[in-house]
């Protein structure tokens, strides 16, 4: 058995390693801050653009996000019926099981091509927000359960309006956890590449864009572009680079989120 | 609301595709775009032997991963080990693309001495390693959820460690590493990016259909890699519509099976 275990075990810390291991040789200051200035296809070192790209596209998934998840997750404890609330569960466990790249493909339909969005940072981050929905809600639900009903029965009987009480009972106690969720969401919509592949991003050439309808540059369709086509190894030294970079930024929120959910008592 | 939206939409956009060809196409064996031949049955396969032999390799080794940390490493080390499987589990698919396409691929290549590496193994075994995460922190779960008391009563009994874990912790433990195994399929089913780079993407079942050394290609992959090329409106649009539509609906059939088991459990 342990011979069966050994390589669940090992791998994970190889492939770590690995990647950083390549990543070495082309990670430094000028790698970071460097931008592609569009003359030989990304050739030229530096991911700043890719980096800028990513932030932002996840960024704004999660901030259109979340209104909608606050509201879900408050309609499901405070008005759901019974009924509803079983309902909404399977919907949000059906929509947490379908492939990011279906949202992706109904992206490109609706949003780049039906709302004429083009292919820009608007619609992926609606795209990507769609991902991370479920997330969102399933976490600010789980949330919400643990706050002893006592609190808002006292609440109740207090004579607050449903209002109050979730403003002055229900985000104090909440809302570290419900940071933790926002951090976890970040992560997840940073390591999506399918979705925003056909709806978000181009090859090289944007480092700022102009406005919420022009493409970004992101790091995950870097690496996907790189991988693909570079022969040279310089290309894949920076495909490399850029995957560690990733790695770290995913798990940066990762571990944020883990830290907050040690201060937050759980 | 947003899943009616979704699939209402898929259905209507790849209505015109059915409403040409009947439904039989899904069993269709032949994909070629220029001669209007969709015949989703490649694909199809390629998606089922992916996550199968995905789901053959990761299944051991997770759950017998999950029987080491829970039952036989000490407790200051699980803590690290649940640590990296979560780091892992956070690592971007276009990540472990990239580790397909330069590490993967050319070892396959000098070790089985194939033509080309990009098979449905080298998809399969990427996939495993990305639901291996899944697999092990959600069985572990349950193996730990087992009530110390059942373990110790079994020593009373003077079972051995094997006996024990064979009748005792892994029966109870089942129900959580179904549940594992049925959200790692769906996960395994929907990933892009990696499949993409490494199964060849070529629209053929393999040949015999049990033979994982040859390109194949997923319902994914081909979604992926065609989406550029194919213009709005046309029945090749409407056909890869349509792939999304079987992915959510197997995802969706999915999810309502881990919901039914999970709600069991």
């Amino acid at each position: 058995m342990l011979l069966l275990a050994l390589p669940a075990l090992l791998i994970p810390t190889m492939v770590l390693c690995y990647i950083f291991w390549q990543a070495v040789p082309v990670l430094n200051w000028g790698f970071l801050s460097g931008t592609a200035d569009g003359v030989g296809f990304g050739v030229t070192e530096g991911i700043f653009s890719q980096l800028v790209g990513s932030l932002l596209l996840a960024t704004m998934a999660c901030l259109i996000a979340i209104p909608f998840a606050l509201g879900t997750a408050l309609y499901y404890r405070t008005f759901a019926t019974p009924g509803q609330q079983r309902l909404m569960n399977a919907m949000f466990n059906m929509l947490q099981g379908i492939p990011p790249i279906v949202f992706g493909l109904c992206g490109l339909v609706v949003l780049v091509n039906l709302f004429a969005w083009g292919v820009s940072l608007l619609s992926g981050a609606v795209v990507l927000a769609v991902v991370v929905l479920p997330l969102l809600v399933l976490n600010t639900l789980v949330t919400l359960e643990r706050i002893p009903n006592e609190y808002s029965e006292a609440g109740s009987a207090l004579g607050l309006t449903k209002g109050a009480i979730i403003l002055r009972l229900w985000l104090p106690r909440s809302w570290l956890q419900l940071l933790t969720g926002l951090l976890l969401a970040m992560a997840r919509a940073l390591s999506e590449t399918a979705p925003i592949m056909f709806t978000a991003t181009v090859f090289s050439g944007v480092v700022w864009p102009d406005s919420i309808f022009s493409p970004v540059t992101t790091l995950q369709t870097h690496i996907f572009y790189l991988a693909q086509e570079g022969n040279d190894p310089l290309l894949i030294s920076i495909a490399w680079g850029s995957a560690a970079v990733l790695v770290l930024l995913v798990a940066f929120f990762g571990l944020l989120a883990r830290l907050l959910q040690k201060l937050g008592g759980n | 609301m947003t899943i009616v939206l979704v699939l209402g939409f898929l259905l209507y956009s790849s209505w015109p595709l059915i409403q040409q060809q009947g439904i039989a196409f899904i069993i269709g064996d032949e994909w070629y775009p220029f001669e209007s031949l969709y015949g989703m049955l490649p694909a199809l396969v390629g998606t089922v032997w992916a996550v199968v032999l995905a789901l053959l390799i990761a299944l051991p080794c997770g759950v017998a991963a999950a029987i080491f940390c829970a039952e036989l490493l000490p407790a200051h080390w699980r803590g690290s080990m649940r640590f990296s499987m979560e780091l892992m589990a956070g690592v971007p698919s276009v990540v472990y693309g990239l580790l397909g396409m330069w590490v993967l691929l050319p070892l396959l290549e000098s070790q089985l001495e194939l033509l080309t590496g990009r098979t449905l193994l080298a998809a399969g075994l990427l996939l495993a390693l990305m639901i291996l995460p899944t697999i092990m922190v959600l069985s572990e779960d349950a193996i730990r959820a087992v009530r110390q008391s059942q373990r110790e009563a079994a020593k009373n009994l003077g079972i051995g460690w094997d006996a024990t874990l064979w009748r005792v912790l892994l029966p109870q433990a089942w129900p959580g590493i179904r549940v594992a195994t049925l959200l790692a399929t769906g996960r395994a089913m929907g990933e892009t990016v990696a499949v993409m780079l490494v199964v060849g993407s070529i629209d053929r079942i393999p040949d015999p259909f049990y033979n994982f050394l040859q390109p194949a290609q997923t319902l994914t992959s081909r979604i992926g890699r065609e989406m550029a090329e194919a213009s709005i409106g046309s029945l090749h649009w409407a056909a890869l519509l349509f792939c999304g539509l079987l992915l959510a609906a197997i995802a969706m059939g999915l999810s309502l099976l881990t919901q039914r088991k999970g709600a069991a459990a």
